[in-house]
């Protein structure tokens, strides 16, 4: 059987499949687990590569590629310029076509909207690997209307490989650059997020795993992920969902379809909202314990991209497993190991039972 | 304690002690108090060096003279434990001053490396063997608190008789009224003590287990909430719930009798007992409720620690309010048991969760041995309260104002409770006096003496009741190790920053430890005694200087509850869990900041009392 060109993430056959690339692979085994995914395909590593043969790109990607490991940044930049145009005006294989259109019309039946706003984001195949952050590195186009947007914006997440940053991002100079493997580019339906943000289910400052730990803002969670507003940050207890701490960052620009410019932008916060936390306790409490889920569910811990939609229901858009702390062992928390009651009689002659920390 | 302790830079000192006023009204109150108690000259500039805080978790109001027999009884009987029992290596004793009536305390730490390691090989051994045979030590400890309590029980008081029994006479005593009136005072200040050494014999090492097993938690989990380690060790059958189970049993029973009509028919407990009694059924239930009485309403509507907190058994109100408000939660069709398997294996949840949570094996090792041991210790931890302070502490007031009694008859004293304005060393001496007067037949010259005297000590103390105390005095050490100060009165390094901030501006914000999570706003209620308790109204916010397990009944009528002092062992951190309401506890200020009426809020998880503008209303 050939690999398909598109794939539901509802498809029994999506949970973890390696052509929906880490991300959307992911989310395809979040929905089979009954996780609250918005619904949307893939459009696989295999569409991709039979692009690029059809296109007969693909042997001048691999010489880009082994060209860009060795080449100054300047030079990278322009071959990165002239292969991407190449890239964006190449004719799609017509079934592949086909199929998209397909897809995004069935979209549209499911939600019953025309013209459905979907988020047209990359998924590569090494991207989500616990060990390999590429947080950032690879393109998210949001509140995308119509089949022939989508199509473009398909094109411009492939063309997203062949970018400088991509072409040149080594973090292990032994493995393969991450331009060589293949790209899924996944097309889900938009939340109109009234508050979005992450989650981690640890504390990714101590490595403390009894932590959950929420960044929230007004609007799309975009300005979390890029950092370009200061989120409200919240500490959850995993065990008792207790909520240590909240703190609230006032904020009076939000990420919102704006109608003016029919495009996602900073738009402002109503005034009523700015001072307010974006979390009430209520949904704080929720997030925690869908955090918890999935962490359980996958085994290890994870970060999350959620979204709370105006009408208060809750989404997961990412999950990925958390890569700094999983490689590292976390600090003993104890001074040398001694029986319990030595503890005790060590704590009254004075010395904490806290390893000092160098 | 720990590295981040000590990096702490060291706070600028509080007033000091010897530049506190006497307020208005009150000149003369050192009079009230024993010599060794009060500040003096030829000590200053020992006594200026100390950081003395208010130890208003105990002790909130000014002392009455005799009500010193239990802050002097700790004085020694803590102090005892740490210094020369055990002894423990970094901490002395306790030491007491009394200022404008109330109680400042400053412990004593041990600094001299040497001294301490000389001190932990003794430490090893004695505290060793006391932790290695705790369950045995604690059965016979049970023994020895009902043994003394038993003996107290016994212990009558009535007015000498006009002329001896024949008894005294054909028996051939050779001792009479006089003589057994000393001696059973004698007895009973004896048996207070005696007790008042049992509080503390396992005390100190119950807490040091705990805390422990806490900074443990602390560490590997921070900003674990004090709530939830404690309720990792904590039991579920302890005695203080015992009282409110018994007042749940009595609910269900008389709605198995069909009394509960009787039962909610008044406000008045002794009317409500009338009309039972007259009712088919009615005397199966009073049985009960005798039963239930001694010893489980020997409850203290405070800490215990002085007379003023009045017992279930002295006060029914209390209970009776939550008769009624269980019997109408029964009638409602409400499952008014404690759900104790659903507590029980919450616990395991959470301890199991917890455990799982840890980087290492040896991490996990260190955690089992704690968490036995912490549980080892509990029991002894919770329950010693409801032995020490409710049981036996209001039984002993009971037999004060018996004492009281006798010196109304004898025209010493007008009312029984004025004999608390007696130190218990001047008892000793109006019992001569009363004595002598009983014995030659010339009037006792307490007859003229005291009833003044009591009058110009209660405008005295009426005056000192006026004072606020502030939190502390003197010079603050640059670290808090001792385990006592940090566990029962919850003041850290932290708490003295916070008390030194608090003085330098006017804010609508206080901040304590957050002792039972949630957010509640509402109206204050200022309680600063327990009397003022029947005065809540539904939706209150409580705000007291300290609260006591038996204000349970209040519980369900309140929003949350702030309070002046306590920390994380506090007796009200226990019912707190319990009821799930938002509490802030330690805010040092509360009841001279809060105005009842004004409208508050309470963070109970982040620790922040907030007085609102009236906008917001």
């Amino acid at each position: 059987m050939t690999t398909p060109h598109v794939l539901w993430l509802d498809d029994p056959a999506a949970a973890g499949n390696r052509v929906l690339g880490g991300k959307f692979g992911s989310l395809g085994e979040m929905t089979a687990a009954g996780f609250a995914v918005p619904p949307g395909f893939g459009i696989t590593t295999a569409a991709y590569r039979d692009f690029l043969d059809g296109a007969g790109l693909a042997e001048e990607a691999r010489a880009l590629q082994a060209r860009a490991a060795e080449a100054e940044l300047p030079e990278v930049s322009a071959l990165s310029a002239a292969f991407t145009a190449k890239l964006e005006a190449a004719p799609l294989p017509a079934g592949l076509e086909a199929a998209i259109r397909g897809s995004y019309a069935e979209l549209e039946r499911r939600s019953g909207v025309e013209a459905v706003p979907v988020a047209v984001r990359s998924s590569g195949e090494a991207e989500d690997l616990a060990g390999a952050s590429f947080a950032g590195q690879y393109d998210t186009y949001l509140w995308v209307r119509g089949v022939g947007e989508v199509l473009r914006h398909v094109r411009r997440c492939w063309a997203g490989m062949f970018g400088t940053a991509v072409l040149t991002y080594r973090p292990d100079p032994g493995a393969p650059p991450p331009s060589d493997l293949g790209m899924c580019v996944g097309v889900q339906q938009m939340v109109d997020a009234r508050t979005a943000g992450v989650m981690f289910t640890l504390d990714p400052v101590t490595g403390d795993r009894s932590k959950i730990v929420i960044e929230g803002v007004w609007g799309l969670g975009e300005g979390v992920v890029s950092g370009d507003l200061t989120p409200s940050r919240y500490v959850v207890d995993k065990v008792t969902f207790e909520i240590l701490r909240r703190e609230i960052t006032p904020q009076d620009r939000q990420h919102r379809f704006d109608e003016t410019t029919a495009a996602v932008g900073l738009v402002p916060v109503p005034a009523e909202r700015r001072e307010l936390s974006p979390l009430e306790d209520e949904h704080i409490t929720q997030l925690a314990e869908l955090a918890k889920k999935i962490e359980r569910h996958r085994g290890a811990p994870q970060d999350i991209e959620w979204a709370v939609a105006e009408n208060g229901d809750v989404h997961v858009l990412q999950v990925r497993p958390e890569t700094v702390w999983s490689r590292r062992q976390a600090d003993a928390p104890i001074a040398a190991p001694k029986s319990a009651l030595d503890h005790v009689l060590a704590r009254f002659a004075g010395t904490s039972i806290a390893a000092a920390k160098s | 304690m720990t590295a981040t302790d000590s990096m702490i830079p060291a706070p600028a000192g509080f007033a000091s002690p010897f530049d506190v006023q006497t307020p208005a009204g009150a000149d003369g109150w050192q009079s009230l108090y024993p010599y060794y108690a009060l500040l003096s000259d030829e000590r200053r500039a020992q006594d200026e060096g100390k950081f003395w805080f208010f130890d208003g978790m105990h002790n909130p109001e000014p002392l009455f003279p005799f009500d010193t027999i239990m802050t002097e009884n700790w004085w020694v009987a803590v102090s005892q434990m740490s210094t020369r029992v055990w002894p423990i290596p970094t901490a002395l004793g306790i030491d007491h001053r009394i200022i404008n009536g109330y109680l400042y305390i400053s412990p004593n730490a041990v600094t001299d490396p040497e001294e301490i390691a000389r001190r932990a090989v003794e430490f090893g051994k004695r505290a060793g063997h006391y932790y290695e045979n705790w369950d045995e030590i604690y059965e016979q400890w049970v023994d020895k608190a009902t043994d003394c309590i038993s003996r107290l029980k016994a212990i009558r008081f009535a007015p000498l008789p006009d002329i001896e029994p024949e008894s005294s006479v054909f028996g051939h005593r050779g001792v009479y009224s006089s003589y057994d009136l000393l001696t059973t005072y004698g007895e009973l200040i004896h048996n207070l003590f005696e007790m008042g050494s049992y509080h503390f014999e396992m005390l100190n090492l119950g807490y040091g287990a705990y805390l422990t097993f806490r900074e443990f938690c602390q560490q590997a989990f921070p900003g674990i909430t004090d709530q939830t380690v404690a309720s990792m060790v904590s039991g579920i059958d302890i005695l203080l719930f015992r009282p409110d189970d018994e007042v749940r049993k009595l609910a269900q029973l008389a709605v198995d009798l069909g009394l509960t009509d009787a039962v909610l028919g008044s406000e008045d407990p002794d009317a409500v007992l009338r009309l039972i009694g007259e009712r088919e059924g009615g005397a199966r239930w009073l049985d009960a409720f005798e039963a239930a009485k001694d010893p489980w309403f020997w409850f203290s509507t405070g800490a215990g620690y002085t007379h003023t907190d009045r017992a279930w058994i002295d006060d029914l109100r209390l209970p009776f309010t939550a008769l009624r408000g269980y019997v109408e939660a029964l009638q409602r069709g409400e499952d008014i048991r404690r759900p104790l398997e659903a507590i029980v294996a919450e616990r395991g949840r959470v301890t199991e969760e917890y455990r799982s949570l840890l980087p290492t094996d040896a991490d996990r090792d260190a955690f089992d041995g704690l968490v036995e041991l912490a549980r080892k210790v509990f029991p002894f931890v919770e329950n010693h309260n409801f032995y020490v302070e409710h049981w036996h502490h209001s039984l002993f007031w009971s037999k004060v104002r018996e004492l009281g009694d006798v010196f109304v008859a004898a025209g010493f004293l007008a009312d029984r409770d004025d004999i608390f304005y007696l130190h218990r060393n001047e008892i000793y001496s109006a019992l001569y006096d009363l004595n002598i007067g009983w014995a030659t037949g010339t009037e006792a010259r307490g007859v003229t003496y005291w009833p003044p005297e009591v009058e110009r000590r209660r405008r005295v103390r009426d005056a000192l009741k006026r004072w606020s105390p502030p939190p502390a005095l003197g010079t603050p050490p640059d670290v808090i190790t001792e385990p006592l100060t940090v566990m029962l009165w919850g003041i850290t390094q932290e708490t003295v920053q916070e008390w030194l901030g608090a003085g330098d501006a006017a804010s609508n914000e206080l901040r304590g430890v957050a002792a039972s999570p949630g957010k509640a706003t509402g109206r204050a209620r200022v309680i600063t005694d327990p009397e003022q308790l029947h005065e809540i109204e539904q939706g209150d916010i409580l705000v007291c200087r300290i609260t006591a397990p038996s204000w349970a009944p209040v519980f369900a009528r309140i929003g949350a509850a702030v309070s002046d002092v306590g920390g994380i062992m506090a007796h009200t951190a226990i019912v707190s869990r319990e009821y799930g309401l938002p509490a802030v506890v330690g805010t040092g200020y509360a009841t001279v900041t809060i105005r009842t009426g004004q409208l508050i809020e309470v963070d109970g998880s982040s620790g922040v009392v907030r007085i609102l503008p009236e906008e917001a209303a």
